[in-house]
């Protein structure tokens, strides 16, 4: 992750930052310490610590717990040795700490390992720190106290929002690389294989073979095509769901027919159903027309077979056979449809199914 | 057959190896394949220069769509033979629109293809099933929508026509069923194509005014 490097190196800066200052501010106050050489060595040991954080806070495999109260451990050290270095009366009189906005940096880190509970816990813990060593609570400490709590919070809460920003930036850009590979993918199929297929299955004598290429055209076409616009959420389009291809031929409008999808999949099961059957008793061939109008849906079936004599459906229905064509009816009964079978002798059979819009 | 051969085409498709099995099978046919072309641009640059009877003509090329080449050669007295791969319906309707006279899928076989090429050449409408539904759709959709006073509304006649072509009959079936003549049935078909055509033209022509991209 780009972004937390960024941040454990800002954090370095910060940190070094704080130290010339403290380095300053020490050097401003020396004359004042009761304990210079001390006071001299807790800045250095805060030089080194500052130099050795930047380095261990370098490799993400050491970002962890112990590294961070270790961290903390020190500023609180060198935070209180405050106490030992300079005059009780002047820290009373509100003198700056050695370490004054040094001891900030441990309470950063936990903000952006920890969010901001992190940020909440470290900030308490030096605010505790700076309270101790004052030797109570004044308007200063408890200033510093409320200050620390923010920054930690603060911190802590727009590291997370940041993180969150990177990874929906990272799957954007994965979710527009994969759609740059598929239309690089599509480019390719349309280009070679597609019209390959085509070509065979124009020009195979073997009819069987020309079907198939046929039918792996038309699918390998609507998959490179990619998802169709999406319907509106409840709603279907009737012409996606119908069993087009091989044999059966599809007419229908170029814009898209829109029913509830629970009335659409049923209607397309019924159509199913009776190009089945126009496949068994037809001629193998058959042929779909879809229609749309503002009261109904028309979906049309008609195969061009034997046809079935006057009188004879009739008959069938008495003899208690023609189970599928029940079984259309009642598909299209229950959605408040009609079917008509037309059929003549030497002319195929036709069943047009009939659903209103509701 | 000295008829036959006076059909003169031009082939327009974006990949080679299929611009050149059509064309092979045209000719092998008798007809007199006059140029191709791999593009849009070149489309319209050749038919301009060699003046052929039929446009085959692919949807989905570069630079020009088939679309906008069609509307071009249209201008030019070129009649268009859309030869298209499944799938693209709305393109389909929006080249009929544009003037194209006929329409094939590209998986018809190479006599349909011959015949189709010649039927466009003599001036009628190659309607398949699936063009007959797009057609018939457009016409619902303009019925339904808000009404216009130009929108072009089909004859009794002609809606009874186009549903049976939609339903896979033949011109001549269709005569049959409704005891008409093979002539008037491909009159009404005509007729279909010859007022969406129309109405697109005019619509276009409005827009340009309105637009005042015309004076």
């Amino acid at each position: 992750m780009r972004l937390d490097t960024a941040l454990w190196r800002a954090l370095g800066v910060y940190r070094l930052a704080a130290l010339l200052y403290a380095a300053g501010s020490g050097a401003a106050y020396y004359d004042t310490w009761q304990r210079p050489r001390l006071g001299l060595a807790v800045l250095a040991g805060m030089a080194v610590w500052t130099a050795a954080s930047a380095w261990l806070y370098g490799d993400p495999r050491r970002r962890r717990w112990p590294l961070l109260v270790l961290d903390l451990a020190l500023t609180l050290a060198a935070l209180l040795a405050s106490v030992l270095v300079m005059e009780r009366a002047r820290i009373l009189d509100g003198d700056p700490t050695i370490t004054v906005s040094w001891a900030a940096a441990p309470v950063i880190a936990w903000a952006v390992h920890g969010g901001w509970r992190g940020g909440l816990a470290a900030g308490a813990a030096v605010g505790a720190g700076a309270v101790v060593e004052r030797g109570g609570a004044s308007q200063a400490t408890v200033n510093s106290l409320v200050l620390l709590l923010l920054v930690g919070t603060v911190v802590g809460y727009v590291v997370a929002l940041a993180r969150r920003a990177e990874a929906a930036h990272a799957r954007a850009v994965e979710l527009s690389a994969a759609t740059a590979e598929r239309e690089r993918l599509s480019r390719q199929v349309h280009d070679g294989v597609l019209q390959v297929l085509a070509l065979v299955a124009r020009r195979s004598p073997d009819a069987e073979l020309a079907s198939l290429a046929a039918e792996q055209e038309r699918l390998l076409r609507r998959l490179v095509a990619g998802p169709a616009a999406l319907p509106p959420a409840g709603e279907a389009d009737l012409r996606a769901l119908l069993p087009v291809g091989g044999d059966v031929e599809l007419a229908a409008p170029a814009e898209p027919v829109l029913l509830p999808a629970a009335v659409a999949t049923e209607l397309a099961a019924a159509v199913g159903e009776a190009v089945q059957n126009a496949r068994r008793h037809g001629g193998g061939r058959a042929w779909l027309l879809v229609e749309d109008e503002p009261g109904a849906v028309t979906v049309s079936v008609r195969d061009d077979g034997p046809g079935i004599p006057a009188g004879r459906l009739e008959e069938a229905a008495a003899q208690g056979r023609l189970g599928v064509a029940r079984s259309i009816r009642g598909r299209v009964a229950d959605l408040g449809g009609t079917v008509v079978v037309d059929s003549a002798p030497g002319r195929g059979t036709e069943v047009e199914l009939r659903v209103p819009r509701v | 057959m000295s008829l036959e051969s006076e059909v003169t085409v031009v082939v327009a498709d974006d990949h080679p190896i299929w611009r050149d099995a059509v064309e092979r099978d045209l000719a092998a046919a008798g007809l007199q394949v006059l140029g191709a072309a791999g593009d849009g641009e070149k489309a319209v640059r050749v038919c301009a220069a060699v003046r052929p009877q039929v446009l085959v003509c692919d949807l989905q090329m570069p630079g020009l769509s088939g679309v906008e080449v069609t509307r071009a050669v249209v201008e030019q007295g070129v009649r268009v033979l859309v030869l298209s791969a499944s799938g693209e319906q709305q393109d389909v309707l929006d080249a009929v629109k544009a003037g194209a006279t006929g329409y094939l899928v590209k998986s018809a076989s190479t006599a349909e293809l011959v015949d189709a090429v010649r039927r466009t050449a003599a001036g009628d409408a190659v309607f398949t099933a699936g063009l007959a539904g797009l057609v018939l759709g457009e016409y619902r959709r303009m019925a339904a929508g808000p009404p216009q006073d130009d929108a072009p509304r089909l004859t009794e006649r002609e809606t009874e026509v186009l549903r049976l072509v939609a339903k896979g009959l033949t011109a001549k079936q269709v005569a049959e069923r409704l005891v008409l003549s093979h002539r008037t049935v491909e009159n009404h078909v005509q007729n279909t194509l010859s007022k969406l055509q129309l109405h697109n033209r005019a619509q276009l022509v409005r827009y340009a005014l309105e637009q005042g991209l015309a004076d």
